[in-house]
């Protein structure tokens, strides 16, 4: 590798070595139930997300970038919508197959605010939804289409059942959690990804002569060829 | 237009205070029978002559869109305990729970005053765009989205703490359950003045803050109230109120030279008939009343 192309990739975190605020927001490692009083527990890796401007360019896949993910209101904690951000690692699967719905649904794909990833602490997280793991999406238009009608969701819900058994997509309804009324929502349940640069060999604490974080190695190579491709247009 | 002089320079004297009084209130009484209202509602307080005159200012009236003044005074509430900034976003999403039974419901958009905040369905706006909005344009959008933030306790607990007991904020907007239970929001004109006033003082919260909402206050775009019944020049900082049969108006007057006074003119009327001119005719009475001046029809 040319050292010209040392350009760090995706950070990626251990949260068990975050500050004890983050900690205690992110919850890394925590069982939480779900509706139905399963436990599932939270994500421990996250992408450390410096700062708006690298989060607008800092794509997943060609046609998702963070930002679109990360985007929440004041009903996130205060000091998750201060940056650095943190996200699960698992978003960058939760891209790939937006990315594979966008093709299907034939127009561009607009995931609302707070429909991203919200964190355990996010005021909408009463219960586990794959939101807290960064695999879920929330869409509220496709195209010039606000998905607002039964029609237009119930034709969204099935492209995107459509294109890969591990979506799951919520039926059109007005019950909050239990089905949706102004957007698509499509998660992939809870995956945790672990990236390969990163240690699992640690304590749940913060460890003071221990790596804290990793680069995500093989973010660079899509990157660059994104930017490639938006020079020759 | 005005005939004479357009300020408000010399407190009346004392002892014409009363003869104003009679003279203002046979007016107001010949308004409402012309425009055959059903209810009216006045109270008004003078800063420059620390006058303050009301007819029937403790009775009940629909509130309309003037509930958004007590959502105004709820946000600042917060903003000046440091619980909200101006600059926080909002997610501007049109779904929205009924207090009654949790049941979901959406606005209807096309009567909504604002496509400002619609436009921004599914991105966001920060709190005090949507206080700008609420406010100027009167956007039921805003306004819900606001309430959703603070929730009414926090409204009516703001009107509590200041004493302002002619003002029951119960529900967002177009909440058709709490509707047809009876919850409906309610202002007299004594309630409204109150708090205008302690708004145009200072002292609701931080002068910042009060003078943040006057700003906000100022940029009304709804004009056919009060400042119809005033000259050009003058600044009016308010709120108007309309449904089908209330037409209100509630502000702050600022005149050049003078202390401002603040007026709050509440009409009901037969739904066949429809909103007239009787809170600008009104308005224009109590400037004439306290200016001394006499318009030309």
């Amino acid at each position: 590798m040319n050292h010209d192309e040392a350009e760090p990739g995706l950070k990626v975190v251990d949260a068990f070595d975050l500050d004890d605020e983050l900690r205690s927001l992110l919850k890394p490692g925590e069982l939480l139930r779900d509706e139905l009083g399963r436990r599932h527990r939270l994500p421990r890796y996250f992408y450390e997300i410096p700062s708006h401007e690298i989060a607008l360019n800092m794509r997943l896949t060609s046609h998702f970038a963070m930002n679109e993910l990360v985007l929440n209101d004041l009903r996130e904690a205060p000091r998750l919508q201060q940056w650095p951000r943190y996200i699960p690692c698992a978003v960058r699967i939760l891209a790939n197959y937006l990315e594979q719905f966008r093709a299907a649904a034939g127009a561009s794909v607009h995931i609302a605010v707070n429909g991203g990833y919200r964190s355990p602490s996010h005021k909408h997280s009463q219960y586990a939804s794959a939101h807290m793991w960064g695999t879920a999406a929330d869409v509220y238009r496709i195209g010039s289409t606000i998905l607002k009608t039964r029609d237009a969701i119930e034709k969204y819900n099935e492209i995107a059942e459509d294109v890969s058994d591990e979506i799951r997509v919520l039926p059109y309804g007005h019950d909050v959690g239990k089905n949706a009324d102004d957007h698509v929502h499509l998660d992939l349940g809870y995956v945790t990804l672990v990236p390969r640069e990163i240690s699992e060999d640690r304590m749940e604490q913060p460890q003071e002569h221990r790596p804290r974080f990793a680069f995500e190695e093989r973010r660079r190579k899509e990157r660059r060829a994104v930017v490639a491709a938006d020079s020759e247009t | 237009m005005v005939a004479k002089a357009q300020r408000l320079p010399v407190p009346p004297p004392q002892d014409s205070v009363a003869a104003s009084e009679v003279s203002l209130y046979r007016n107001l009484l010949k308004i409402k029978d012309e425009h055959a209202l059903r209810d009216l509602g006045i109270s008004f307080y003078d800063a420059e002559t620390t006058v303050q005159w009301s007819y029937n200012a403790d009775a009940w009236f629909h509130a309309a869109s003037t509930m958004k003044l007590a959502v105004l005074l709820g946000v600042f509430r917060e903003v000046d305990r440091g619980e909200l900034a101006l600059d926080a976003p909002v997610h501007v999403r049109n779904r929205f729970t009924s207090i009654v039974n949790q049941e979901a419901f959406m606005l209807d958009l096309g009567r909504d005053a604002d496509p400002d905040v619609y436009g921004h369905l599914g991105k966001t706006l920060s709190v005090k765009e949507l206080a700008y909005w609420m406010i100027t344009k009167s956007s039921n959008l805003a306004t819900n989205l606001l309430v959703d933030v603070i929730g009414i306790p926090t409204i009516q607990l703001a009107l509590d703490e200041l004493e302002i007991h002619g003002i029951k904020v119960l529900r967002g907007v177009e909440d058709q359950r709490a509707f047809a239970a009876g919850l409906n929001n309610e202002v007299t004109a004594h309630g409204l003045l109150k708090m205008l006033r302690l708004i145009a003082e200072g002292t609701a919260y931080s002068q910042e803050a009060c003078d943040e909402m006057l700003d906000i206050l100022l940029d009304q775009q709804y004009r056919s109230g009060i400042p119809a019944g005033l000259p050009k020049a003058a600044r009016v900082a308010h709120k108007t109120g309309n449904i089908s049969t209330v037409h209100h108006d509630a502000g702050i007057v600022y005149l050049e030279g003078r202390k401002p006074y603040v007026l709050v003119i509440l009409t009901q009327f037969p739904a066949e008939q429809g909103r007239g001119t009787a809170v600008a005719e009104v308005s224009r009475d109590i400037f004439n009343t306290l200016a001394g001046v006499v318009y030309e029809s």
